[in-house]
């Protein structure tokens, strides 16, 4: 496809100019378009109504610094709201069109990230995103636990106290920050199955944070560390299989992974709930222990918009005797987020709130439904706090399965 | 920025009215609510920033703006989806805009008079979500259905895709609250309750207050017809050796008399090139497939299925070729999804490049269809001949009528265009021939426009021409309502009702 240059960011620097280079195609390409399927299912927009947080004005902001009307500086706080769902992206009439033939996706999402990184590069900061990457980088994990509780490495492995899982081999399980230091009933779970299955694994001999929430939020040099640390860590031990049970640990390590380390190849990210799905279906995992309980299933963003994977949860539940499980299609929940990704609980938590509120109504809207089951521990803490008071409780699935192999979490 | 910033004590009036939440002057709440989609002479962007935007969240509020507009002289833009093709929401004297997309509630959900009442930033996909459950769509269905909002449908008075079943907006409306250009709120429909589908008391006012592109009031309820979703549906399409051979089976399936007929729409020859040249979603035909007709109907079991069968002798009698179910279907169900068509076009050399989406569209008699097809595509060539960024993507004629799909039909031609090349020169022959479509049409006895509305530059010069009489009384209705011409001003030449009176 041709391509053109025309002003290019005039007196916004060497920086913007870089930028609007990279983007100015996609751009015009919504630009050109405008028709905003994109607005309706985004969950931010769906509350704040706001149209400087839609995708559309995402790529017209990247114009309108081509043509100089806007910099940086003015654009750099409507970027922060965006949970990087990728609803948007299924939904652009751009990727409808040419989507199953060349695989070809409008990159939003990616847009997002490069916006923010910009933003830090030029010094405009987000006060909390800014105060959580410079604790991540003193850390080593996201400080999940508030701002003044170290979510330091010695305290990395203490959800696995008791579970005598060794350092190192060639199967490490990653437990994300938030479930390893605040939802511990996830990893703990995943652990009792995969143990119960005859899966061998071990824990990272020095775990850092996958660095995905980083790169989501702009801070591009905090996130290749962290990154670079784990990659060598896991060569350190003889690592060559990754189990995340955290779709945003899995998204990271194979979007933002391979292209800083040239033998990539030589490790492979599994992600947790298709293993466990497959570990049920080969009859290694034995769920007996009846659920009494009338749930639904919340498409985790990252699984199921980013990435296309909604069966595997499904056939899970599906799998859990006593369980009666009321299914929304997977193309509905598009319009779902819990409001927990892309760092908007960081600097915007009363949006996240009413983003989960929403959810939970959805959820609670359906007869008979108590429970609510995600396969996201960074979904569940918003999702179970207004789970409270809608009186929907809130699962994490592997929770469930470990219950119904008869593990107490 | 060209704009000049309003007076702090207007701001602070606007803010006390709204609240500070409500009330925004920053650059890119300005810049992202100046624009509507393609072609926007985005080297003019400049030009149309309003002053503030405001984002009320009840009818009072609205009204207290534009008293205080009318008070300070400042113009009123009002904004819904901005998804409008003819400019309406584009702020051509700055001013303040206030944009209803945070008044997005169901009101009230009657299952017994069948009336849904609603805010009027709510959209038609959401809503027929929400009715879901009780058995009832909202069927005014746009391409922009799932973006659109149904104060700019009204602003607009809108086309629906399957209208010759269920009605266009106008039909499907059947009373709203407006604010008017001096600030008192007001309801108008056929007559005085707003769940009366038909009266004679008064005057019509309801068409009045619909389709003047934001020029006579803000919408701020609407009530709304409850629609029983439809128990079968049925599609199909048809193929042609030649357009003539098309155009013929499109009237006599127009003409077929069937109420559950929804919509027959017309692809021309360049249409079917088009789609096989770069439209990878298209489902490939032979070489001998020119010129397709789609067909569709909704309704109760019991009435689509056997009126199905005579549409199918229908297309056959007409000398077209079932194209099979596939493309019926699918094609049919993801037309929403793909009337922005792709991203690219083609230079004279065949050179692939980015191109956006335009749609100039006419209501034209049905017998002159062909004539002014042939006349669009020799402006269009035109147009490419002088600047090589602009591609003709063929035409669409669509049935017209609410209820009675046959006489005139929605015409469309779909033009390609490189906008990373806008300048000046291309802006002004672009400009040129949509004024050339627009007299085409109306020298056919048609309408500037079926769909979109007619304010965009170009077109806009010939609404005189094309409403004669009509249009003097269109300025003494602006100036009577309106004396300070506050409300979105500039749009419709309406400015010249003030310039007279002056």
């Amino acid at each position: 496809m041709a391509t053109e240059k025309t002003t290019g960011a005039p007196g916004n620097g060497a920086l913007t100019e870089a930028f609007v280079e990279e983007w100015r195609n996609a751009a015009y390409n919504c630009f050109s378009s405008g028709h905003k399927f994109c607005r309706e299912v985004c969950p931010v927009m769906q509350v704040t109504r706001d149209e400087r947080h839609t995708p559309t004005a995402f790529h017209a902001n990247v114009v309108a610094m081509d043509k100089g009307h806007l910099a940086v500086e003015d654009v750099a706080e409507d970027y922060v709201h965006c949970t990087m769902c990728g609803a948007c992206e299924l939904r652009c009439p751009n990727t409808l069109f040419t989507g199953d033939f060349y695989r070809f996706r409008q990159r939003t999402v990616d847009l997002v990230k490069a916006m923010r990184a910009l933003a830090v590069a030029k010094g405009v900061h987000q006060k909390s995103w800014k105060r959580w990457a410079d604790l991540t980088d003193r850390w080593g994990n996201e400080p999940v636990l508030g701002w003044n509780v170290e979510t330091s490495q010695s305290k990395v492995r203490a959800w696995a106290t008791g579970l005598e899982i060794p350092i190192g081999g060639e199967t490490v399980l990653f437990a994300d920050c938030e479930a390893a230091f605040y939802r511990t009933s996830v990893p703990r779970a995943v652990a009792l199955i995969l143990q119960a299955a005859g899966v061998e694994f071990g824990l990272m001999k020095e775990q850092w944070c996958c660095g995905g929430p980083m790169w989501e939020t702009g801070y591009v040099d905090v996130a290749h560390k962290m990154a670079e640390h784990n990659m060598m860590d896991w060569r350190r031990t003889g690592t060559k299989r990754v189990i995340c049970l955290d779709p945003h640990d899995y998204i990271t390590m194979v979007e933002h992974y391979p292209p800083l380390d040239e033998g990539f190849d030589e490790f492979e990210i599994v992600l947790a709930v298709d293993l466990v799905a497959e570990l049920i279906r080969d009859g290694r995992l034995a769920l007996t222990t009846p659920i009494d309980r009338t749930v639904t299933y919340h498409d985790p963003c990252r699984l199921n918009k980013r990435m296309g994977v909604h069966q595997s949860p499904r056939e899970i539940l599906r799998a859990i005797p006593g369980l009666t499980f009321v299914d929304v299609d997977h193309v509905t929940q598009w319009s779902y987020c819990s409001g927990a990704g892309g760092g908007l609980p960081i600097e915007k938590p009363e949006l996240t709130a009413e983003i989960s509120r929403r959810r939970v109504a959805k959820a609670k809207e359906l007869e008979g439904v108590d429970t609510l089951v995600s396969a996201c521990p960074w979904s569940e803490r918003p999702l179970t706090e207004q789970g409270k008071t809608q009186g929907i409780e809130v699962y994490d699935i592997f929770e469930l399965v470990a219950e119904s192999a008869g593990f107490e979490v | 920025m060209a704009t000049i910033a309003l007076a702090d004590a207007v701001l602070e009036e606007l803010v006390a009215i709204c609240g500070e939440e409500h009330v925004f002057t920053g650059k890119s709440a300005l810049y992202n609510r100046a624009r509507v989609p393609a072609p926007f002479p985005v080297h003019r962007w400049d030009d149309h920033i309003p002053q503030a935007v405001v984002l009320p969240t009840s009818a009072e509020q609205i009204s207290e703006v534009v008293k205080l507009a009318n008070r300070h002289r400042i113009p009123v833009v009002p904004r819904a989806g901005g998804t409008g093709l003819t400019d309406g929401a584009v702020p051509l004297r700055h001013g303040i805009l206030v944009d209803v997309k945070l008044m997005n509630r169901i009101l009230e959900i009657d299952l017994e008079d069948r009336t849904v009442t609603v805010q009027p930033g709510i959209n038609m996909l959401k809503l027929s979500e929400e009715l879901r459950p009780y058995g009832f769509i909202y069927p005014d269905n746009p391409a922009s259905y799932p973006c659109s909002l149904v104060g700019g449908r009204i602003g607009t008075s809108g086309w629906s895709l399957i209208g010759a079943r269920y009605g266009h907006t106008r039909d499907l409306v059947i009373s709203f609250e407006i604010v008017l250009p001096t600030g008192e709120i007001i309801r108008v429909g056929d007559g005085g309750g707003k769940k009366v589908r038909k009266s004679s008391s008064g005057y019509q006012l309801k068409h009045l207050f619909m389709g003047h592109q934001g020029t006579l009031g803000i919408v701020t309820e609407a009530t709304l017809e409850l629609v029983k979703r439809p128990e079968a549906e049925f599609s199909a399409f048809f193929a042609y050796p030649a357009y003539v051979d098309a155009w013929k089976a499109t009237g006599d399936l127009a003409r077929s008399g069937f109420a559950t007929l929804a919509g027959v729409v017309l692809f021309d020859e360049k249409k079917v090139e088009y789609l096989r040249r770069d439209d990878e979603a298209y489902i490939p035909q032979p070489d001998s497939v020119k010129s397709v007709v789609a067909v569709a109907m909704y309704g109760q079991a019991a009435e689509v299925r056997p009126a199905a069968k005579e549409i199918m002798r229908i297309g056959k009698d007409s000398g077209g070729t079932y194209l099979g179910d596939e493309i019926s279907q699918a094609d049919w169900a993801a037309r929403h999804d793909r009337y922005a068509t792709p991203l690219h076009g083609r230079t004279r050399s065949g050179q692939v490049v980015p191109m956006g989406w335009h749609c100039e569209d006419a209501a034209i008699p049905y017998s002159a269809l062909p004539q002014v097809r042939e006349r669009w595509h020799a402006i269009a060539d035109g147009l490419r001949e002088r600047f090589d960024m602009f591609d003709d993507w063929g035409m669409f004629v669509y049935t017209n009528g609410a209820f009675k799909p046959w006489g005139d039909f929605l015409t469309e031609i779909d033009i390609g265009i490189w906008e990373m090349r806008w300048d000046e020169e291309s802006w002004a022959a672009w400009v040129d021939a949509k004024r050339e479509i627009g007299r085409v049409a109306v020298e056919a006895g048609g309408s500037l426009s079926a769909c979109h509305g007619s304010c965009r530059e170009g077109e806009v010069d010939l609404v005189p021409l094309e409403l004669g009489g009509g249009f003097e009384v269109m300025k003494k209705i602006k100036c009577a309502l309106d004396p300070n011409n506050v409300m979105n001003p500039g749009k419709y030449l309406l400015d010249r009702a003030y310039e007279e009176v002056d």
